[in-house]
């Protein structure tokens, strides 16, 4: 039983009342900084930072640690498989025959798994702190078409619906007799044909019944929409803006200009 | 003699459940405490309202769940640590939701997918394949793919890939919900051919009507928990009960109900027997 986790947890903290606006375009500037950073030493003060932003916004311990299970597995194998790739530089650590392990292929790969880090965290605290309803109000407001908005909306709606039913199919399957995990790994894929397509043909009759119910509420009878929410930026939204902007800037204006390594 | 006395009655029992409770992985209690022995050819039904467990317990039978604690003993076997195809030769689950199992693209080759999965000897797979569709009389489309037929249909070509398998015990998850009066009526007739060729029947519904007709045992859930098992006439003459259940007797058996005052006995489950009991109340065969 494979349950739907929905990242998001009702609070009241700083990060829940900012405008998702403003906290999905401080997400894409950290993520620039992230890109923009090479020193593994500002990397991890970075990460220090993302942390608290974490504890900032309160999200519960049980989601955070699954959040992170998931990105350390990645981090394990970034560390493991990136000196074997790019083993350029020297000095040389160890060879075991063809594959040559060298100290910057090792901090390469270190580097680059803390960015990971730094990358998975920053989109999860805005997963922790925002409902996405408002992730998909802001980038509406934010001049992505209401179409694709609904769209998105519809689709999170139903993963939690879908992977229900992906379950009820297995449980169909295994009742005549179906055991998925057994057999070669050809005869094991050929096996989740039996899900794939009851699970299409459900996708498909549920669209279709959804489609209607949008047409029967007049969606798309006018191109101008009223909303029953608006977003409202805030004095507190403007200086969280202004922080993101000048943390941004700060190190790029050190790199490309001074040339100053971060 | 007392021994083989004992081993019989044991033998008897073709499911055998023990304080079952379930816990979802979400915390959601759905079975607290359910006790229950069904006996070889019986014609049991479950009811309750929704979300009183009814599904969750099937599921428990079939081992497509795992109790949390207590114990489920199929054909004397505890269904804890078999695998789902093994349970699968004795127990056949009808899903709620044919669509949820179709997938072949003739109705012919979506029965016989159940008994090659089972690997049942290809030398006799036509004849159990006709003999399933036959029973549920799907000869007719059985080139058809099974997208194209309508609901009825589609829920027989699921009963049929079960009784393909060739159980001891079906069980039918709400297999009315959706047709019209006839479609269940004939759905119900095959049913109850199956029962009296020997098969075990658990047929899960909240169809009272279905129930007065053609069950000889029900069993009442409510909140995870069995609060009735007699013979229908038991069950509705326990009006509180039913209600409490969020369950309505049939009609018939609330007229008789009515007419109680006027010397009519309640336990009336037809309306032919109504009428002969009124008839025999006027006097009528003085
Ligand atoms: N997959 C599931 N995860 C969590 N809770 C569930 C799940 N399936 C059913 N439940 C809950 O368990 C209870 C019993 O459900 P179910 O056995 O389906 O009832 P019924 O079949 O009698 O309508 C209900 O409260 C239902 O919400
Ligand atoms: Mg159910």
């Amino acid at each position: 039983m494979t349950g739907f986790v929905d990242l998001y947890t009702e609070g009241d903290t700083v990060l829940h009342r900012m405008d998702p606006r403003v906290k999905i375009f401080a997400v894409l500037m950290l993520t620039l900084l992230i890109l923009m950073i090479s020193s593994l030493v500002h990397l991890l003060i970075l990460l220090a930072f993302i942390a608290l932003l974490v504890a900032l916004g309160r999200a519960p311990f049980s989601k955070v640690s699954l959040a992170l299970r998931f990105v350390l597995r990645v981090m394990i194998m970034i560390v493991i498989l990136w000196p074997i790739f790019d083993p350029s530089g020297t000095p040389v650590l160890a060879t075991l025959g063809p594959v040559r392990i060298t100290e910057p292929g090792v901090m390469r790969g270190i580097t680059n798994a803390v960015r990971i880090c730094c990358l998975a965290t920053v989109w999860y605290v805005l997963m922790f702190t925002t409902p996405q309803r408002d992730l998909v109000r802001a980038l509406v407001k934010l001049g992505v078409r209401f179409d694709f908005g609904l769209t998105l909306s519809i689709a999170l709606r139903f993963l939690p619906t879908f992977s229900a039913t992906v379950e009820s199919i297995k449980d169909a399957q295994r009742a005549r007799g179906m055991e998925f995990d057994k057999g070669s790994p050809l005869r094991r894929s050929r096996n989740y044909i039996s899900v794939l397509i009851p699970t299409i043909i459900s996708a498909l009759r549920t669209a279709d019944t959804l489609s209607l119910a949008l047409q029967s509420r007049a969606y798309g009878a006018r191109r101008h929409r009223t909303y029953l929410r608006e977003l409202k930026m805030r004095a507190s939204d403007g200086v969280a803006l202004a922080v993101v902007v000048a943390a941004f800037v700060m190190p790029a204006v050190a790199k490309f200009f001074l040339k100053v390594p971060v | 003699m007392i021994p083989a006395a004992d081993s019989r009655a044991a033998d008897d029992k073709i499911i055998s459940i023990h304080d079952l409770k379930f816990i979802y992985p979400g915390g959601v209690q759905a079975l607290s405490g359910v006790s229950l022995d069904i006996r070889r050819g019986e014609y049991v039904a479950i009811v309750g309202g929704n979300g009183s467990g009814k599904t969750t317990l099937a599921k428990n039978i079939m081992g497509l769940l795992r109790p949390t604690s207590g114990t489920v003993l199929v054909n004397g076997t505890a269904v804890a640590g078999q695998r789902i195809a093994s349970i699968a030769h004795i127990v056949g689950y009808a899903f709620q939701n044919p669509d949820h199992q179709l997938f072949c693209s003739t109705v012919w080759e979506e029965v016989r997918f159940g008994p090659q999965n089972l690997g049942y000897p290809a030398d006799d797979m036509d004849a159990r394949v006709e003999h399933a569709l036959r029973s549920m009389d799907l000869m007719s489309v059985k080139a058809r793919p099974p997208f194209s037929l309508t609901l009825s249909e589609r829920r027989r070509v699921s009963i049929a890939s079960v009784i393909a398998m060739d159980p001891e015990v079906l069980i039918f998850d709400e297999p009315t919900t959706g047709l019209d009066m006839r479609e269940s009526e004939a759905l119900m007739a095959s049913i109850a051919r199956l029962n009296s060729e020997g098969k075990t029947v658990i047929l899960i519904t909240h169809d009272m009507k279905l129930v007065a007709k053609h069950a000889k045992r029900v069993v009442v859930m409510s909140e995870g928990k069995v609060i009735l098992d007699s013979d229908p006439a038991g069950v509705f003459s326990d009006l509180e009960v039913l209600l409490a259940s969020k369950l309505m007797p049939p009609p018939v058996v609330r007229l008789a109900y009515r007419l109680s005052t006027r010397g009519v006995p309640r336990d009336v489950l037809s309306p032919e027997e109504l009428v002969l009991r009124i008839m025999m109340a006027r006097g009528d065969f003085r």
